[in-house]
């Protein structure tokens, strides 16, 4: 088999959903390696150096949140998680560890694929291009020109004030990633202080209203309800 | 947070009882010139302070101090303690005594209301987890049976055969999982007098996140919008929302026969915003709609259709949900012009920021 596919690591404790996960990747072509465990999965993670990382929070001997924890340390690897429905606290904790993306408990496989796809492409970006963002971003009819801080949606010019552009650019950086509000507020204020939450919505609305977005039909940055905003993947 | 609340109460009663009582002892003195009352009305000031508060705690707080204004103030020597005299030791266990009581039964009642409520719950729950599990043996059968079918006839049956079961068991297993977010709900809720956590919420990306999710589902089916255009910002468990608007816009797709337009209108009333979602299909019954409310608390209430789709659950919850909320689910419907539902929230004040 070629030795250019993809690697990776699903940590998942329930033996049906590891099978069809790995199912799916397989026939999509990546190379699939399983854990059950999270003490198992750091193992993996440490002798075989996936290109990303499929990990379940509940795991039997440690919760989840430890492996992000101990991968961060020195990695940058994607990874995704999945999580129950109703633990927003969970999520939002896990990316702030430094999780990429999480995936609702239960998922279909499409959606699962386009977030692997996703994180994949991502990671593949920004090992290329570094920390300091120049050229352009572009999704569907939204483009970004970070040099001019210019930002155009279907080819007309939409005129940010200075904190809309800021938090426009860093979601675009970290496009089709998940960032909570409190990430967004470090970046942009400073740090969350009690109404960086509420002044980052109000923000978020002005975009949206720039952007002439509409209530389900807002195709550039997702609402990610109570946890935070993520813009789609660039090109 | 709530135990600080609750002893801030507490001791609000305690003083405002003690000082109403001190007051009127002093007053009944000017007009009565007498002193015989003022234990009397101590012993009333402890009593109602033992009724209205919880625990003996604050009974016996309140006998105490009680004792000590009579003997200081208002027995002989006058503003000045004395215990030697037997007759104040005596008024004082007497307070004590009536604090300890009155507490004691109080406790006793207030116990034995907490448990019938609780019972009364657990009723209604039990009478939930019957229906619901009888609803989801009929998908879970159909699941199994058709995976049984494929995986023992896999080469006697058609490519066509196979796919129409696969799609059957994606179909049921859809229900099944709409039908557990539902299950979650009513265990976040717990009971009548629930405490959601409250989050301030973007009205705008509530109605985003609802119809992304239904049209994802339903892409057949367009929505008519129309929500304010000012930033609105709403404290609520956003999960459970989201899921009310979801299940009600779903209940019209699946039973208002003949529905050609399906509207979500939001729109303020004062210090609320009104959510309202309406369709011109044929509407419900009237005896019908109450069973829908009431959910499956009664047996005799169940309508009797089984169908796949029952979602009867559904509207149960979400008046649950909305009730929970400090809301009312309203239904209006007149058969075959359409049905209105509407509740409404308390906005969050968002003037002084903007």
């Amino acid at each position: 088999m070629s030795n250019n596919k993809y690697k990776i690591l699903i940590i998942e404790d329930e033996a049906n959903i590891r099978s069809f996960v790995k199912m799916i990747l397989d026939t999509n072509g990546y190379q699939v390696l399983t854990a059950e465990t999270c003490a198992q999965g750091t193992a993996m993670f440490l002798s075989h150096t996936p290109d990303l990382v499929i990990l379940d929070l509940g795991l039997p001997d440690q919760d989840g949140q430890e492996f992000i924890r101990t991968v961060r340390t020195d990695s940058i690897v994607p990874i995704i998680v999945l999580s129950a429905r109703t633990a927003e606290q969970d999520k939002i904790a896990a990316l702030d560890l430094g999780a990429n993306d999480y995936i609702a408990k239960p998922f279909g496989t499409g959606e699962l694929m386009a977030r692997v796809r996703a994180a994949l492409r991502n990671s593949r970006h920004s090992a290329a291009s570094g920390a300091l963002p120049g050229g352009t971003f572009t999704a569907g009819g939204l483009v970004i020109d970070y040099d001019r801080r210019q930002v155009c949606v279907d080819g007309r010019e939409v005129k940010l004030t200075q904190t809309e552009y800021n938090i426009v650019a860093l979601l675009s950086e970290h496009s089709g990633k998940v960032l909570t509000y409190a990430a967004i507020a470090r970046v942009i204020w400073g740090g969350p202080d009690p109404g960086s939450t509420k002044k980052l919505q109000v923000n978020m609305a002005n975009i949206r209203k720039k952007f002439g977005s509409r209530p389900g039909e807002n195709p550039y940055i997702l609402n990610e309800l109570g946890v935070g905003y993520r813009m789609i993947d660039g090109e | 947070m709530k135990k600080a609340r609750s002893r801030m109460r507490n001791v609000l009663i305690l003083v405002l009882i003690l000082a109403i009582s001190f007051g009127a002892v002093i007053l009944l003195q000017e007009l009565c010139s007498t002193q015989v009352l003022a234990p009397m009305i101590y012993v009333l000031a402890v009593f109602l302070v033992s009724l209205t508060t919880r625990g003996y705690v604050w009974g016996i707080v309140a006998s105490l101090l009680s004792v000590l204004a009579v003997n200081f103030a208002f027995t002989f020597p006058f503003f000045e303690f004395n215990f030697s005299m037997p007759e104040n030791l005596v008024s004082a266990l007497a307070m004590l005594f009536v604090a300890v009581t009155t507490s004691t039964l109080t406790t006793r009642i207030k116990n034995q209301e907490r448990m019938r409520a609780e019972s009364e719950k657990e009723k209604v729950r039990a009478n939930l987890l019957r229906a619901i599990s009888h609803d989801l043996r009929t998908p879970l059968t159909s699941i199994y049976g058709s995976c049984s079918t494929i995986l023992e006839n896999y080469d006697l049956l058609s490519r066509e055969q196979k796919q129409k079961l696969l799609r059957e068991m994606r179909e049921d297993s859809e229900w099944l999982i709409r039908m557990v977010e539902n299950l979650l709900s009513v265990t976040r809720i717990d009971g009548e007098r629930v405490s959601v956590v409250k989050t301030p919420t973007v009205l705008e990306e509530l109605i985003d996140a609802v119809l992304l999710k239904f049209k994802k589902r339903y892409p057949q089916q367009p929505v008519e919008v129309e929500i304010p255009d000012r930033f609105i910002s709403i404290p609520m468990d956003a999960m459970l929302i989201e899921q009310v608007l979801t299940n009600l816009l779903e209940n019209a797709v699946f039973h208002a026969k003949g529905m050609t337009r399906l509207s979500l209108r939001v729109f303020t009333a004062g210090s609320r915003a009104v959510f309202e979602i309406a369709d011109n299909g044929c509407g419900i019954p009237h005896e019908r709609l109450e069973a829908l409310l009431k959910g499956y608390g009664e047996k005799g209430a169940l309508p009797t259709d089984r169908s796949k789709h029952n979602m009867g659950i559904g509207l149960s919850v979400c008046a649950a949900i909305i009730k929970a909320h400090g809301g009312e689910l309203q239904v209006e419907s007149s058969v075959n012009q359409g049905t209105v539902i509407r509740f409404s929230l308390e906005m969050e004040d968002t003037e002084s920021e903007q």
